[in-house]
């Protein structure tokens, strides 16, 4: 029993951040976003390329065929640094469900070219009435799927019920959220030290302390739920599907009670396009809603719990 | 991260579990805040001594088990499982026993430790004063330097098991021109030495756990003094640590209340509202995530961390979980949540833990306050009132 990360895992996820704090900052999303008003992908091959050598790609595929043969864990933590740094690139959605997806249905020819960085993989899934892909809706002359999300291209889901699929896909949205949820309470922590009025920084007024402490609150604790979802999904736990529900829920909380209280901290700066706190709100809601919404994964804890499938009670910590 | 308990870990459990099985008491006793209760629990925590559970991670020599914070996290899952009583010595053992064990000398701990973990010495803490609640450097008695003696003239209030208990332990200042956090000592005396006075606060609920104590120049050999004349603010801030962090709510409590919360839900689901459904599912998930963090908590302290501001989001988590979940029970109970027995006969405890409940968010340094330490420590706001 020991509840962290090892010092490898922390060493790949601080390389990662400093990595994507270097080459991914806001100025990255006001460019790309540019891109998109002007009618092209809001992508860049230079990012892609720059994941793919990282060795990002093929973190969890076997390093038989060429990756690094990590787990979940791992994933769920890089997961996490992808949400923090608002990456639109189809590095989660590709890398870190669709490899474990394609590896359990024992799918492993196209497991090169995903490591190469050639091949995206599509995750069709009934759960979602659209998906994430890399081409704007305007460029495939459909006008009617747009999200608020200006990085975030969107078509029509189509798509079968494997649970496998959905709880992967649940589990690194749960990732990216407190990922998110971080980034953006950091936005907000640093504006309240710059921005005066009254004579003093917002952020010494108890007022905006108290809430930012709040923002503090929920992603601490949601943060073990998604660790503890990542292991037992890893382990293959009958449990599993019911601790990504509980990371669904409590990513999502965490990510939505930080991004309103963000953009109020902001102030009338929150609710202009020129502060980049948008793109992290943006992201957050959109995630909120994808791999199964805040009362679908509810649903299936009460399921499970309220049901009696799951035993409860201070000896069954991890049950 | 590897979230699974070792044979011996396992064994450890059943080793546990059957001894709680064989001596928790079937009823429940009656609260500890009154004469009565205390003593059923002061006689629980000579029960748990003869067993040797009395504070299973401290070492053998000060009457512990040598355990680590895993072999402590489940003999309290197991404690909460069998619905063992309240600690009756929890100032104690969970907040004094550790700074002791930190800061005391080798003599202290052989004199104070051993008779604390087999519950031979109860132990109150003085911290407030009626002008020094949650502004604690605000502390104004006086413990005045009189050859080997302090001589104690002051008043301490709001002081959890000081009614009935033998020993306390709180700071005060020892340099008399001093200010703030500067000057003060970390004393520990015996309660009943010449000078006391004990007053008994009859609280919310009715029962009188906690007390006034007024110094009129009570006299205390130096050797009670914890760590440098001058220190006793750094030793209570480890203390408050201990209280806000670990030891003082470990999540079995939570989860317990969560499973009887559940529990009750199914008893009263035809009357029940979406909204307190919800608030069930809650109360679950939060006492896991609790429970989760704990483990975290514990594996870092094993490899040599330290707990340090981040014990304040612990307290506001575990102080607004407890009372949200009673809440709940309240409001599940509906018209029969306001009798203090039911028409059985039996306790309330909804009723009574949701009263204690609302003391949690107050007690260990109201969550204002941890608020504060979380927005200026973690996040590095300004200070209050900083240009």
């Amino acid at each position: 029993m020991d509840f962290r990360f090892s010092e490898d895992q922390l060493t790949l996820a601080e390389t990662v951040r400093d990595y994507l704090s270097g080459t991914h900052g806001p100025e990255v999303l006001r460019r790309l976003d540019a891109a998109k008003e002007q009618g092209n992908a809001p992508r860049d091959p230079a990012i892609w390329n720059g994941l793919i050598e990282m060795g990002l790609t093929g973190l969890l595929v076997p390093e038989a065929q060429g990756g690094l043969g990590m787990g979940l864990v791992d994933a769920a933590l890089i997961a996490a640094e992808c949400g923090r740094a608002c990456v639109s690139e189809p590095l989660v959605d590709t890398a870190f469900v669709g490899v474990p997806w394609l590896l359990a249905k024992g799918e492993t020819d196209q497991l090169a070219a995903i490591v190469a960085g050639e091949v995206k993989v599509p995750l069709p899934h009934a759960i979602n009435p659209w998906v994430a892909d890399d081409t704007p809706s305007r460029l495939r002359g459909n006008g009617e799927l747009v999200s608020v999300d200006p990085l975030r291209c969107l078509s029509k889901g189509t798509g079968g019920d494997d649970p496998h699929l959905l709880n992967l896909a649940a589990l690194m949205s749960a990732a990216q959220l407190v990922g998110l949820a971080d980034a953006m309470l950091s936005q907000a922590t640093e504006y309240a030290k710059i921005r005066t009025q009254f004579g003093q920084p917002i952020g010494a007024f108890q007022g905006i302390k108290h809430q930012l402490a709040s923002c503090a609150v929920a992603i601490e604790f949601a943060k073990p739920v998604v660790w503890r979802a990542a292991a037992a999904m890893q382990d293959g736990l009958d449990s599993a599907p019911l601790h990504v529900s509980h990371a669904k829920v409590a990513s999502t909380d965490a990510a939505m009670l930080t991004a309103e209280t963000a953009i109020q901290v902001h102030g009338a700066m929150g609710y202009t396009y020129e502060v980049d706190l948008h793109f992290w709100m943006k992201r957050s809601w959109a995630l909120a809603g994808a791999w199964g919404s805040r009362a679908f994964h509810l649903k299936r804890v009460d399921k499970a719990v309220l049901g009696g499938a799951q035993p409860i009670g201070p000896e069954h910590t991890f049950a | 991260m590897n979230l699974t308990y070792t044979p011996e870990q396992t064994a450890f459990r059943a080793e546990v579990r059957a001894w709680m099985e064989a001596h928790v008491p079937k009823e429940p006793l009656v609260t500890l805040e009154c004469r009565e209760g205390y003593d059923q629990h002061v006689e629980w925590e000579r029960t748990l001594a003869s067993g040797n559970w009395g504070m299973v991670t401290w070492p053998e020599a000060y009457g512990g088990r040598g355990l680590d914070l895993i072999q402590w996290l489940i003999f309290e899952e197991e404690y909460f499982r069998a619905g063992g009583p309240n600690r009756a010595n929890q100032n104690g053992i969970f907040l004094l026993g550790p700074t002791i064990m930190e800061f005391g000398t080798e003599e202290q701990k052989k004199r104070f430790l051993t008779p604390m973990a087999k519950g031979e010495v109860i132990w109150a803490q003085a911290w407030s004063e009626p002008g020094a609640g949650s502004d604690m450097a605000a502390i104004s008695s006086k413990a005045i330097r009189d050859g080997d003696h302090y001589v104690i003239t002051g008043q301490k209030t709001w002081s959890s098991r000081a009614a009935f208990a033998d020993w306390g332990f709180g700071i005060f200042r020892t340099d008399p021109d001093s200010k703030r956090h500067k000057g003060l000592t970390f004393i520990l005396f015996d309660l009943n030495t010449p000078g006391i006075t004990r007053r008994p606060i009859r609280q919310l609920h009715g029962d009188t756990g906690f007390a006034e104590l007024f110094f009129d120049e009570v006299r205390v050999p130096v050797e009670n003094c914890l760590a440098g004349e001058g220190e006793g603010w750094n030793v209570a801030m480890a203390t408050a640590g201990f209280e806000r962090g670990l030891m003082l709510r470990s999540p079995g409590r939570f989860q317990a209340t969560a499973k009887r919360l559940v529990e009750l839900y199914r008893k009263h689901e035809a009357d029940a509202s979406p909204a307190a459904r919800e608030a069930v599912m809650q109360a679950w998930m939060a006492s896991q995530a609790y429970a989760y963090n704990t483990y975290g908590v514990a594996a870092k302290i094993m490899a040599g961390g330290k707990i340090g501001a981040e014990a304040s989001l612990n307290k506001i988590f575990w102080s607004e979980l407890d009372r949200s979940m009673h809440r709940t029970a309240m409001a599940l109970l509906g018209a029969a949540a306001e009798l203090k027995r039911f028409e059985d006969g039996s306790v309330n405890q909804w009723l009574e833990g949701y009263i204690f409940s609302l003391s949690g968010p107050i007690y260990a340094g109201s969550n204002e306050v941890q608020r504060n330490i979380t927005a200026e420590r973690l996040l590095g706001l300004p200070r209050v009132g900083a240009g």
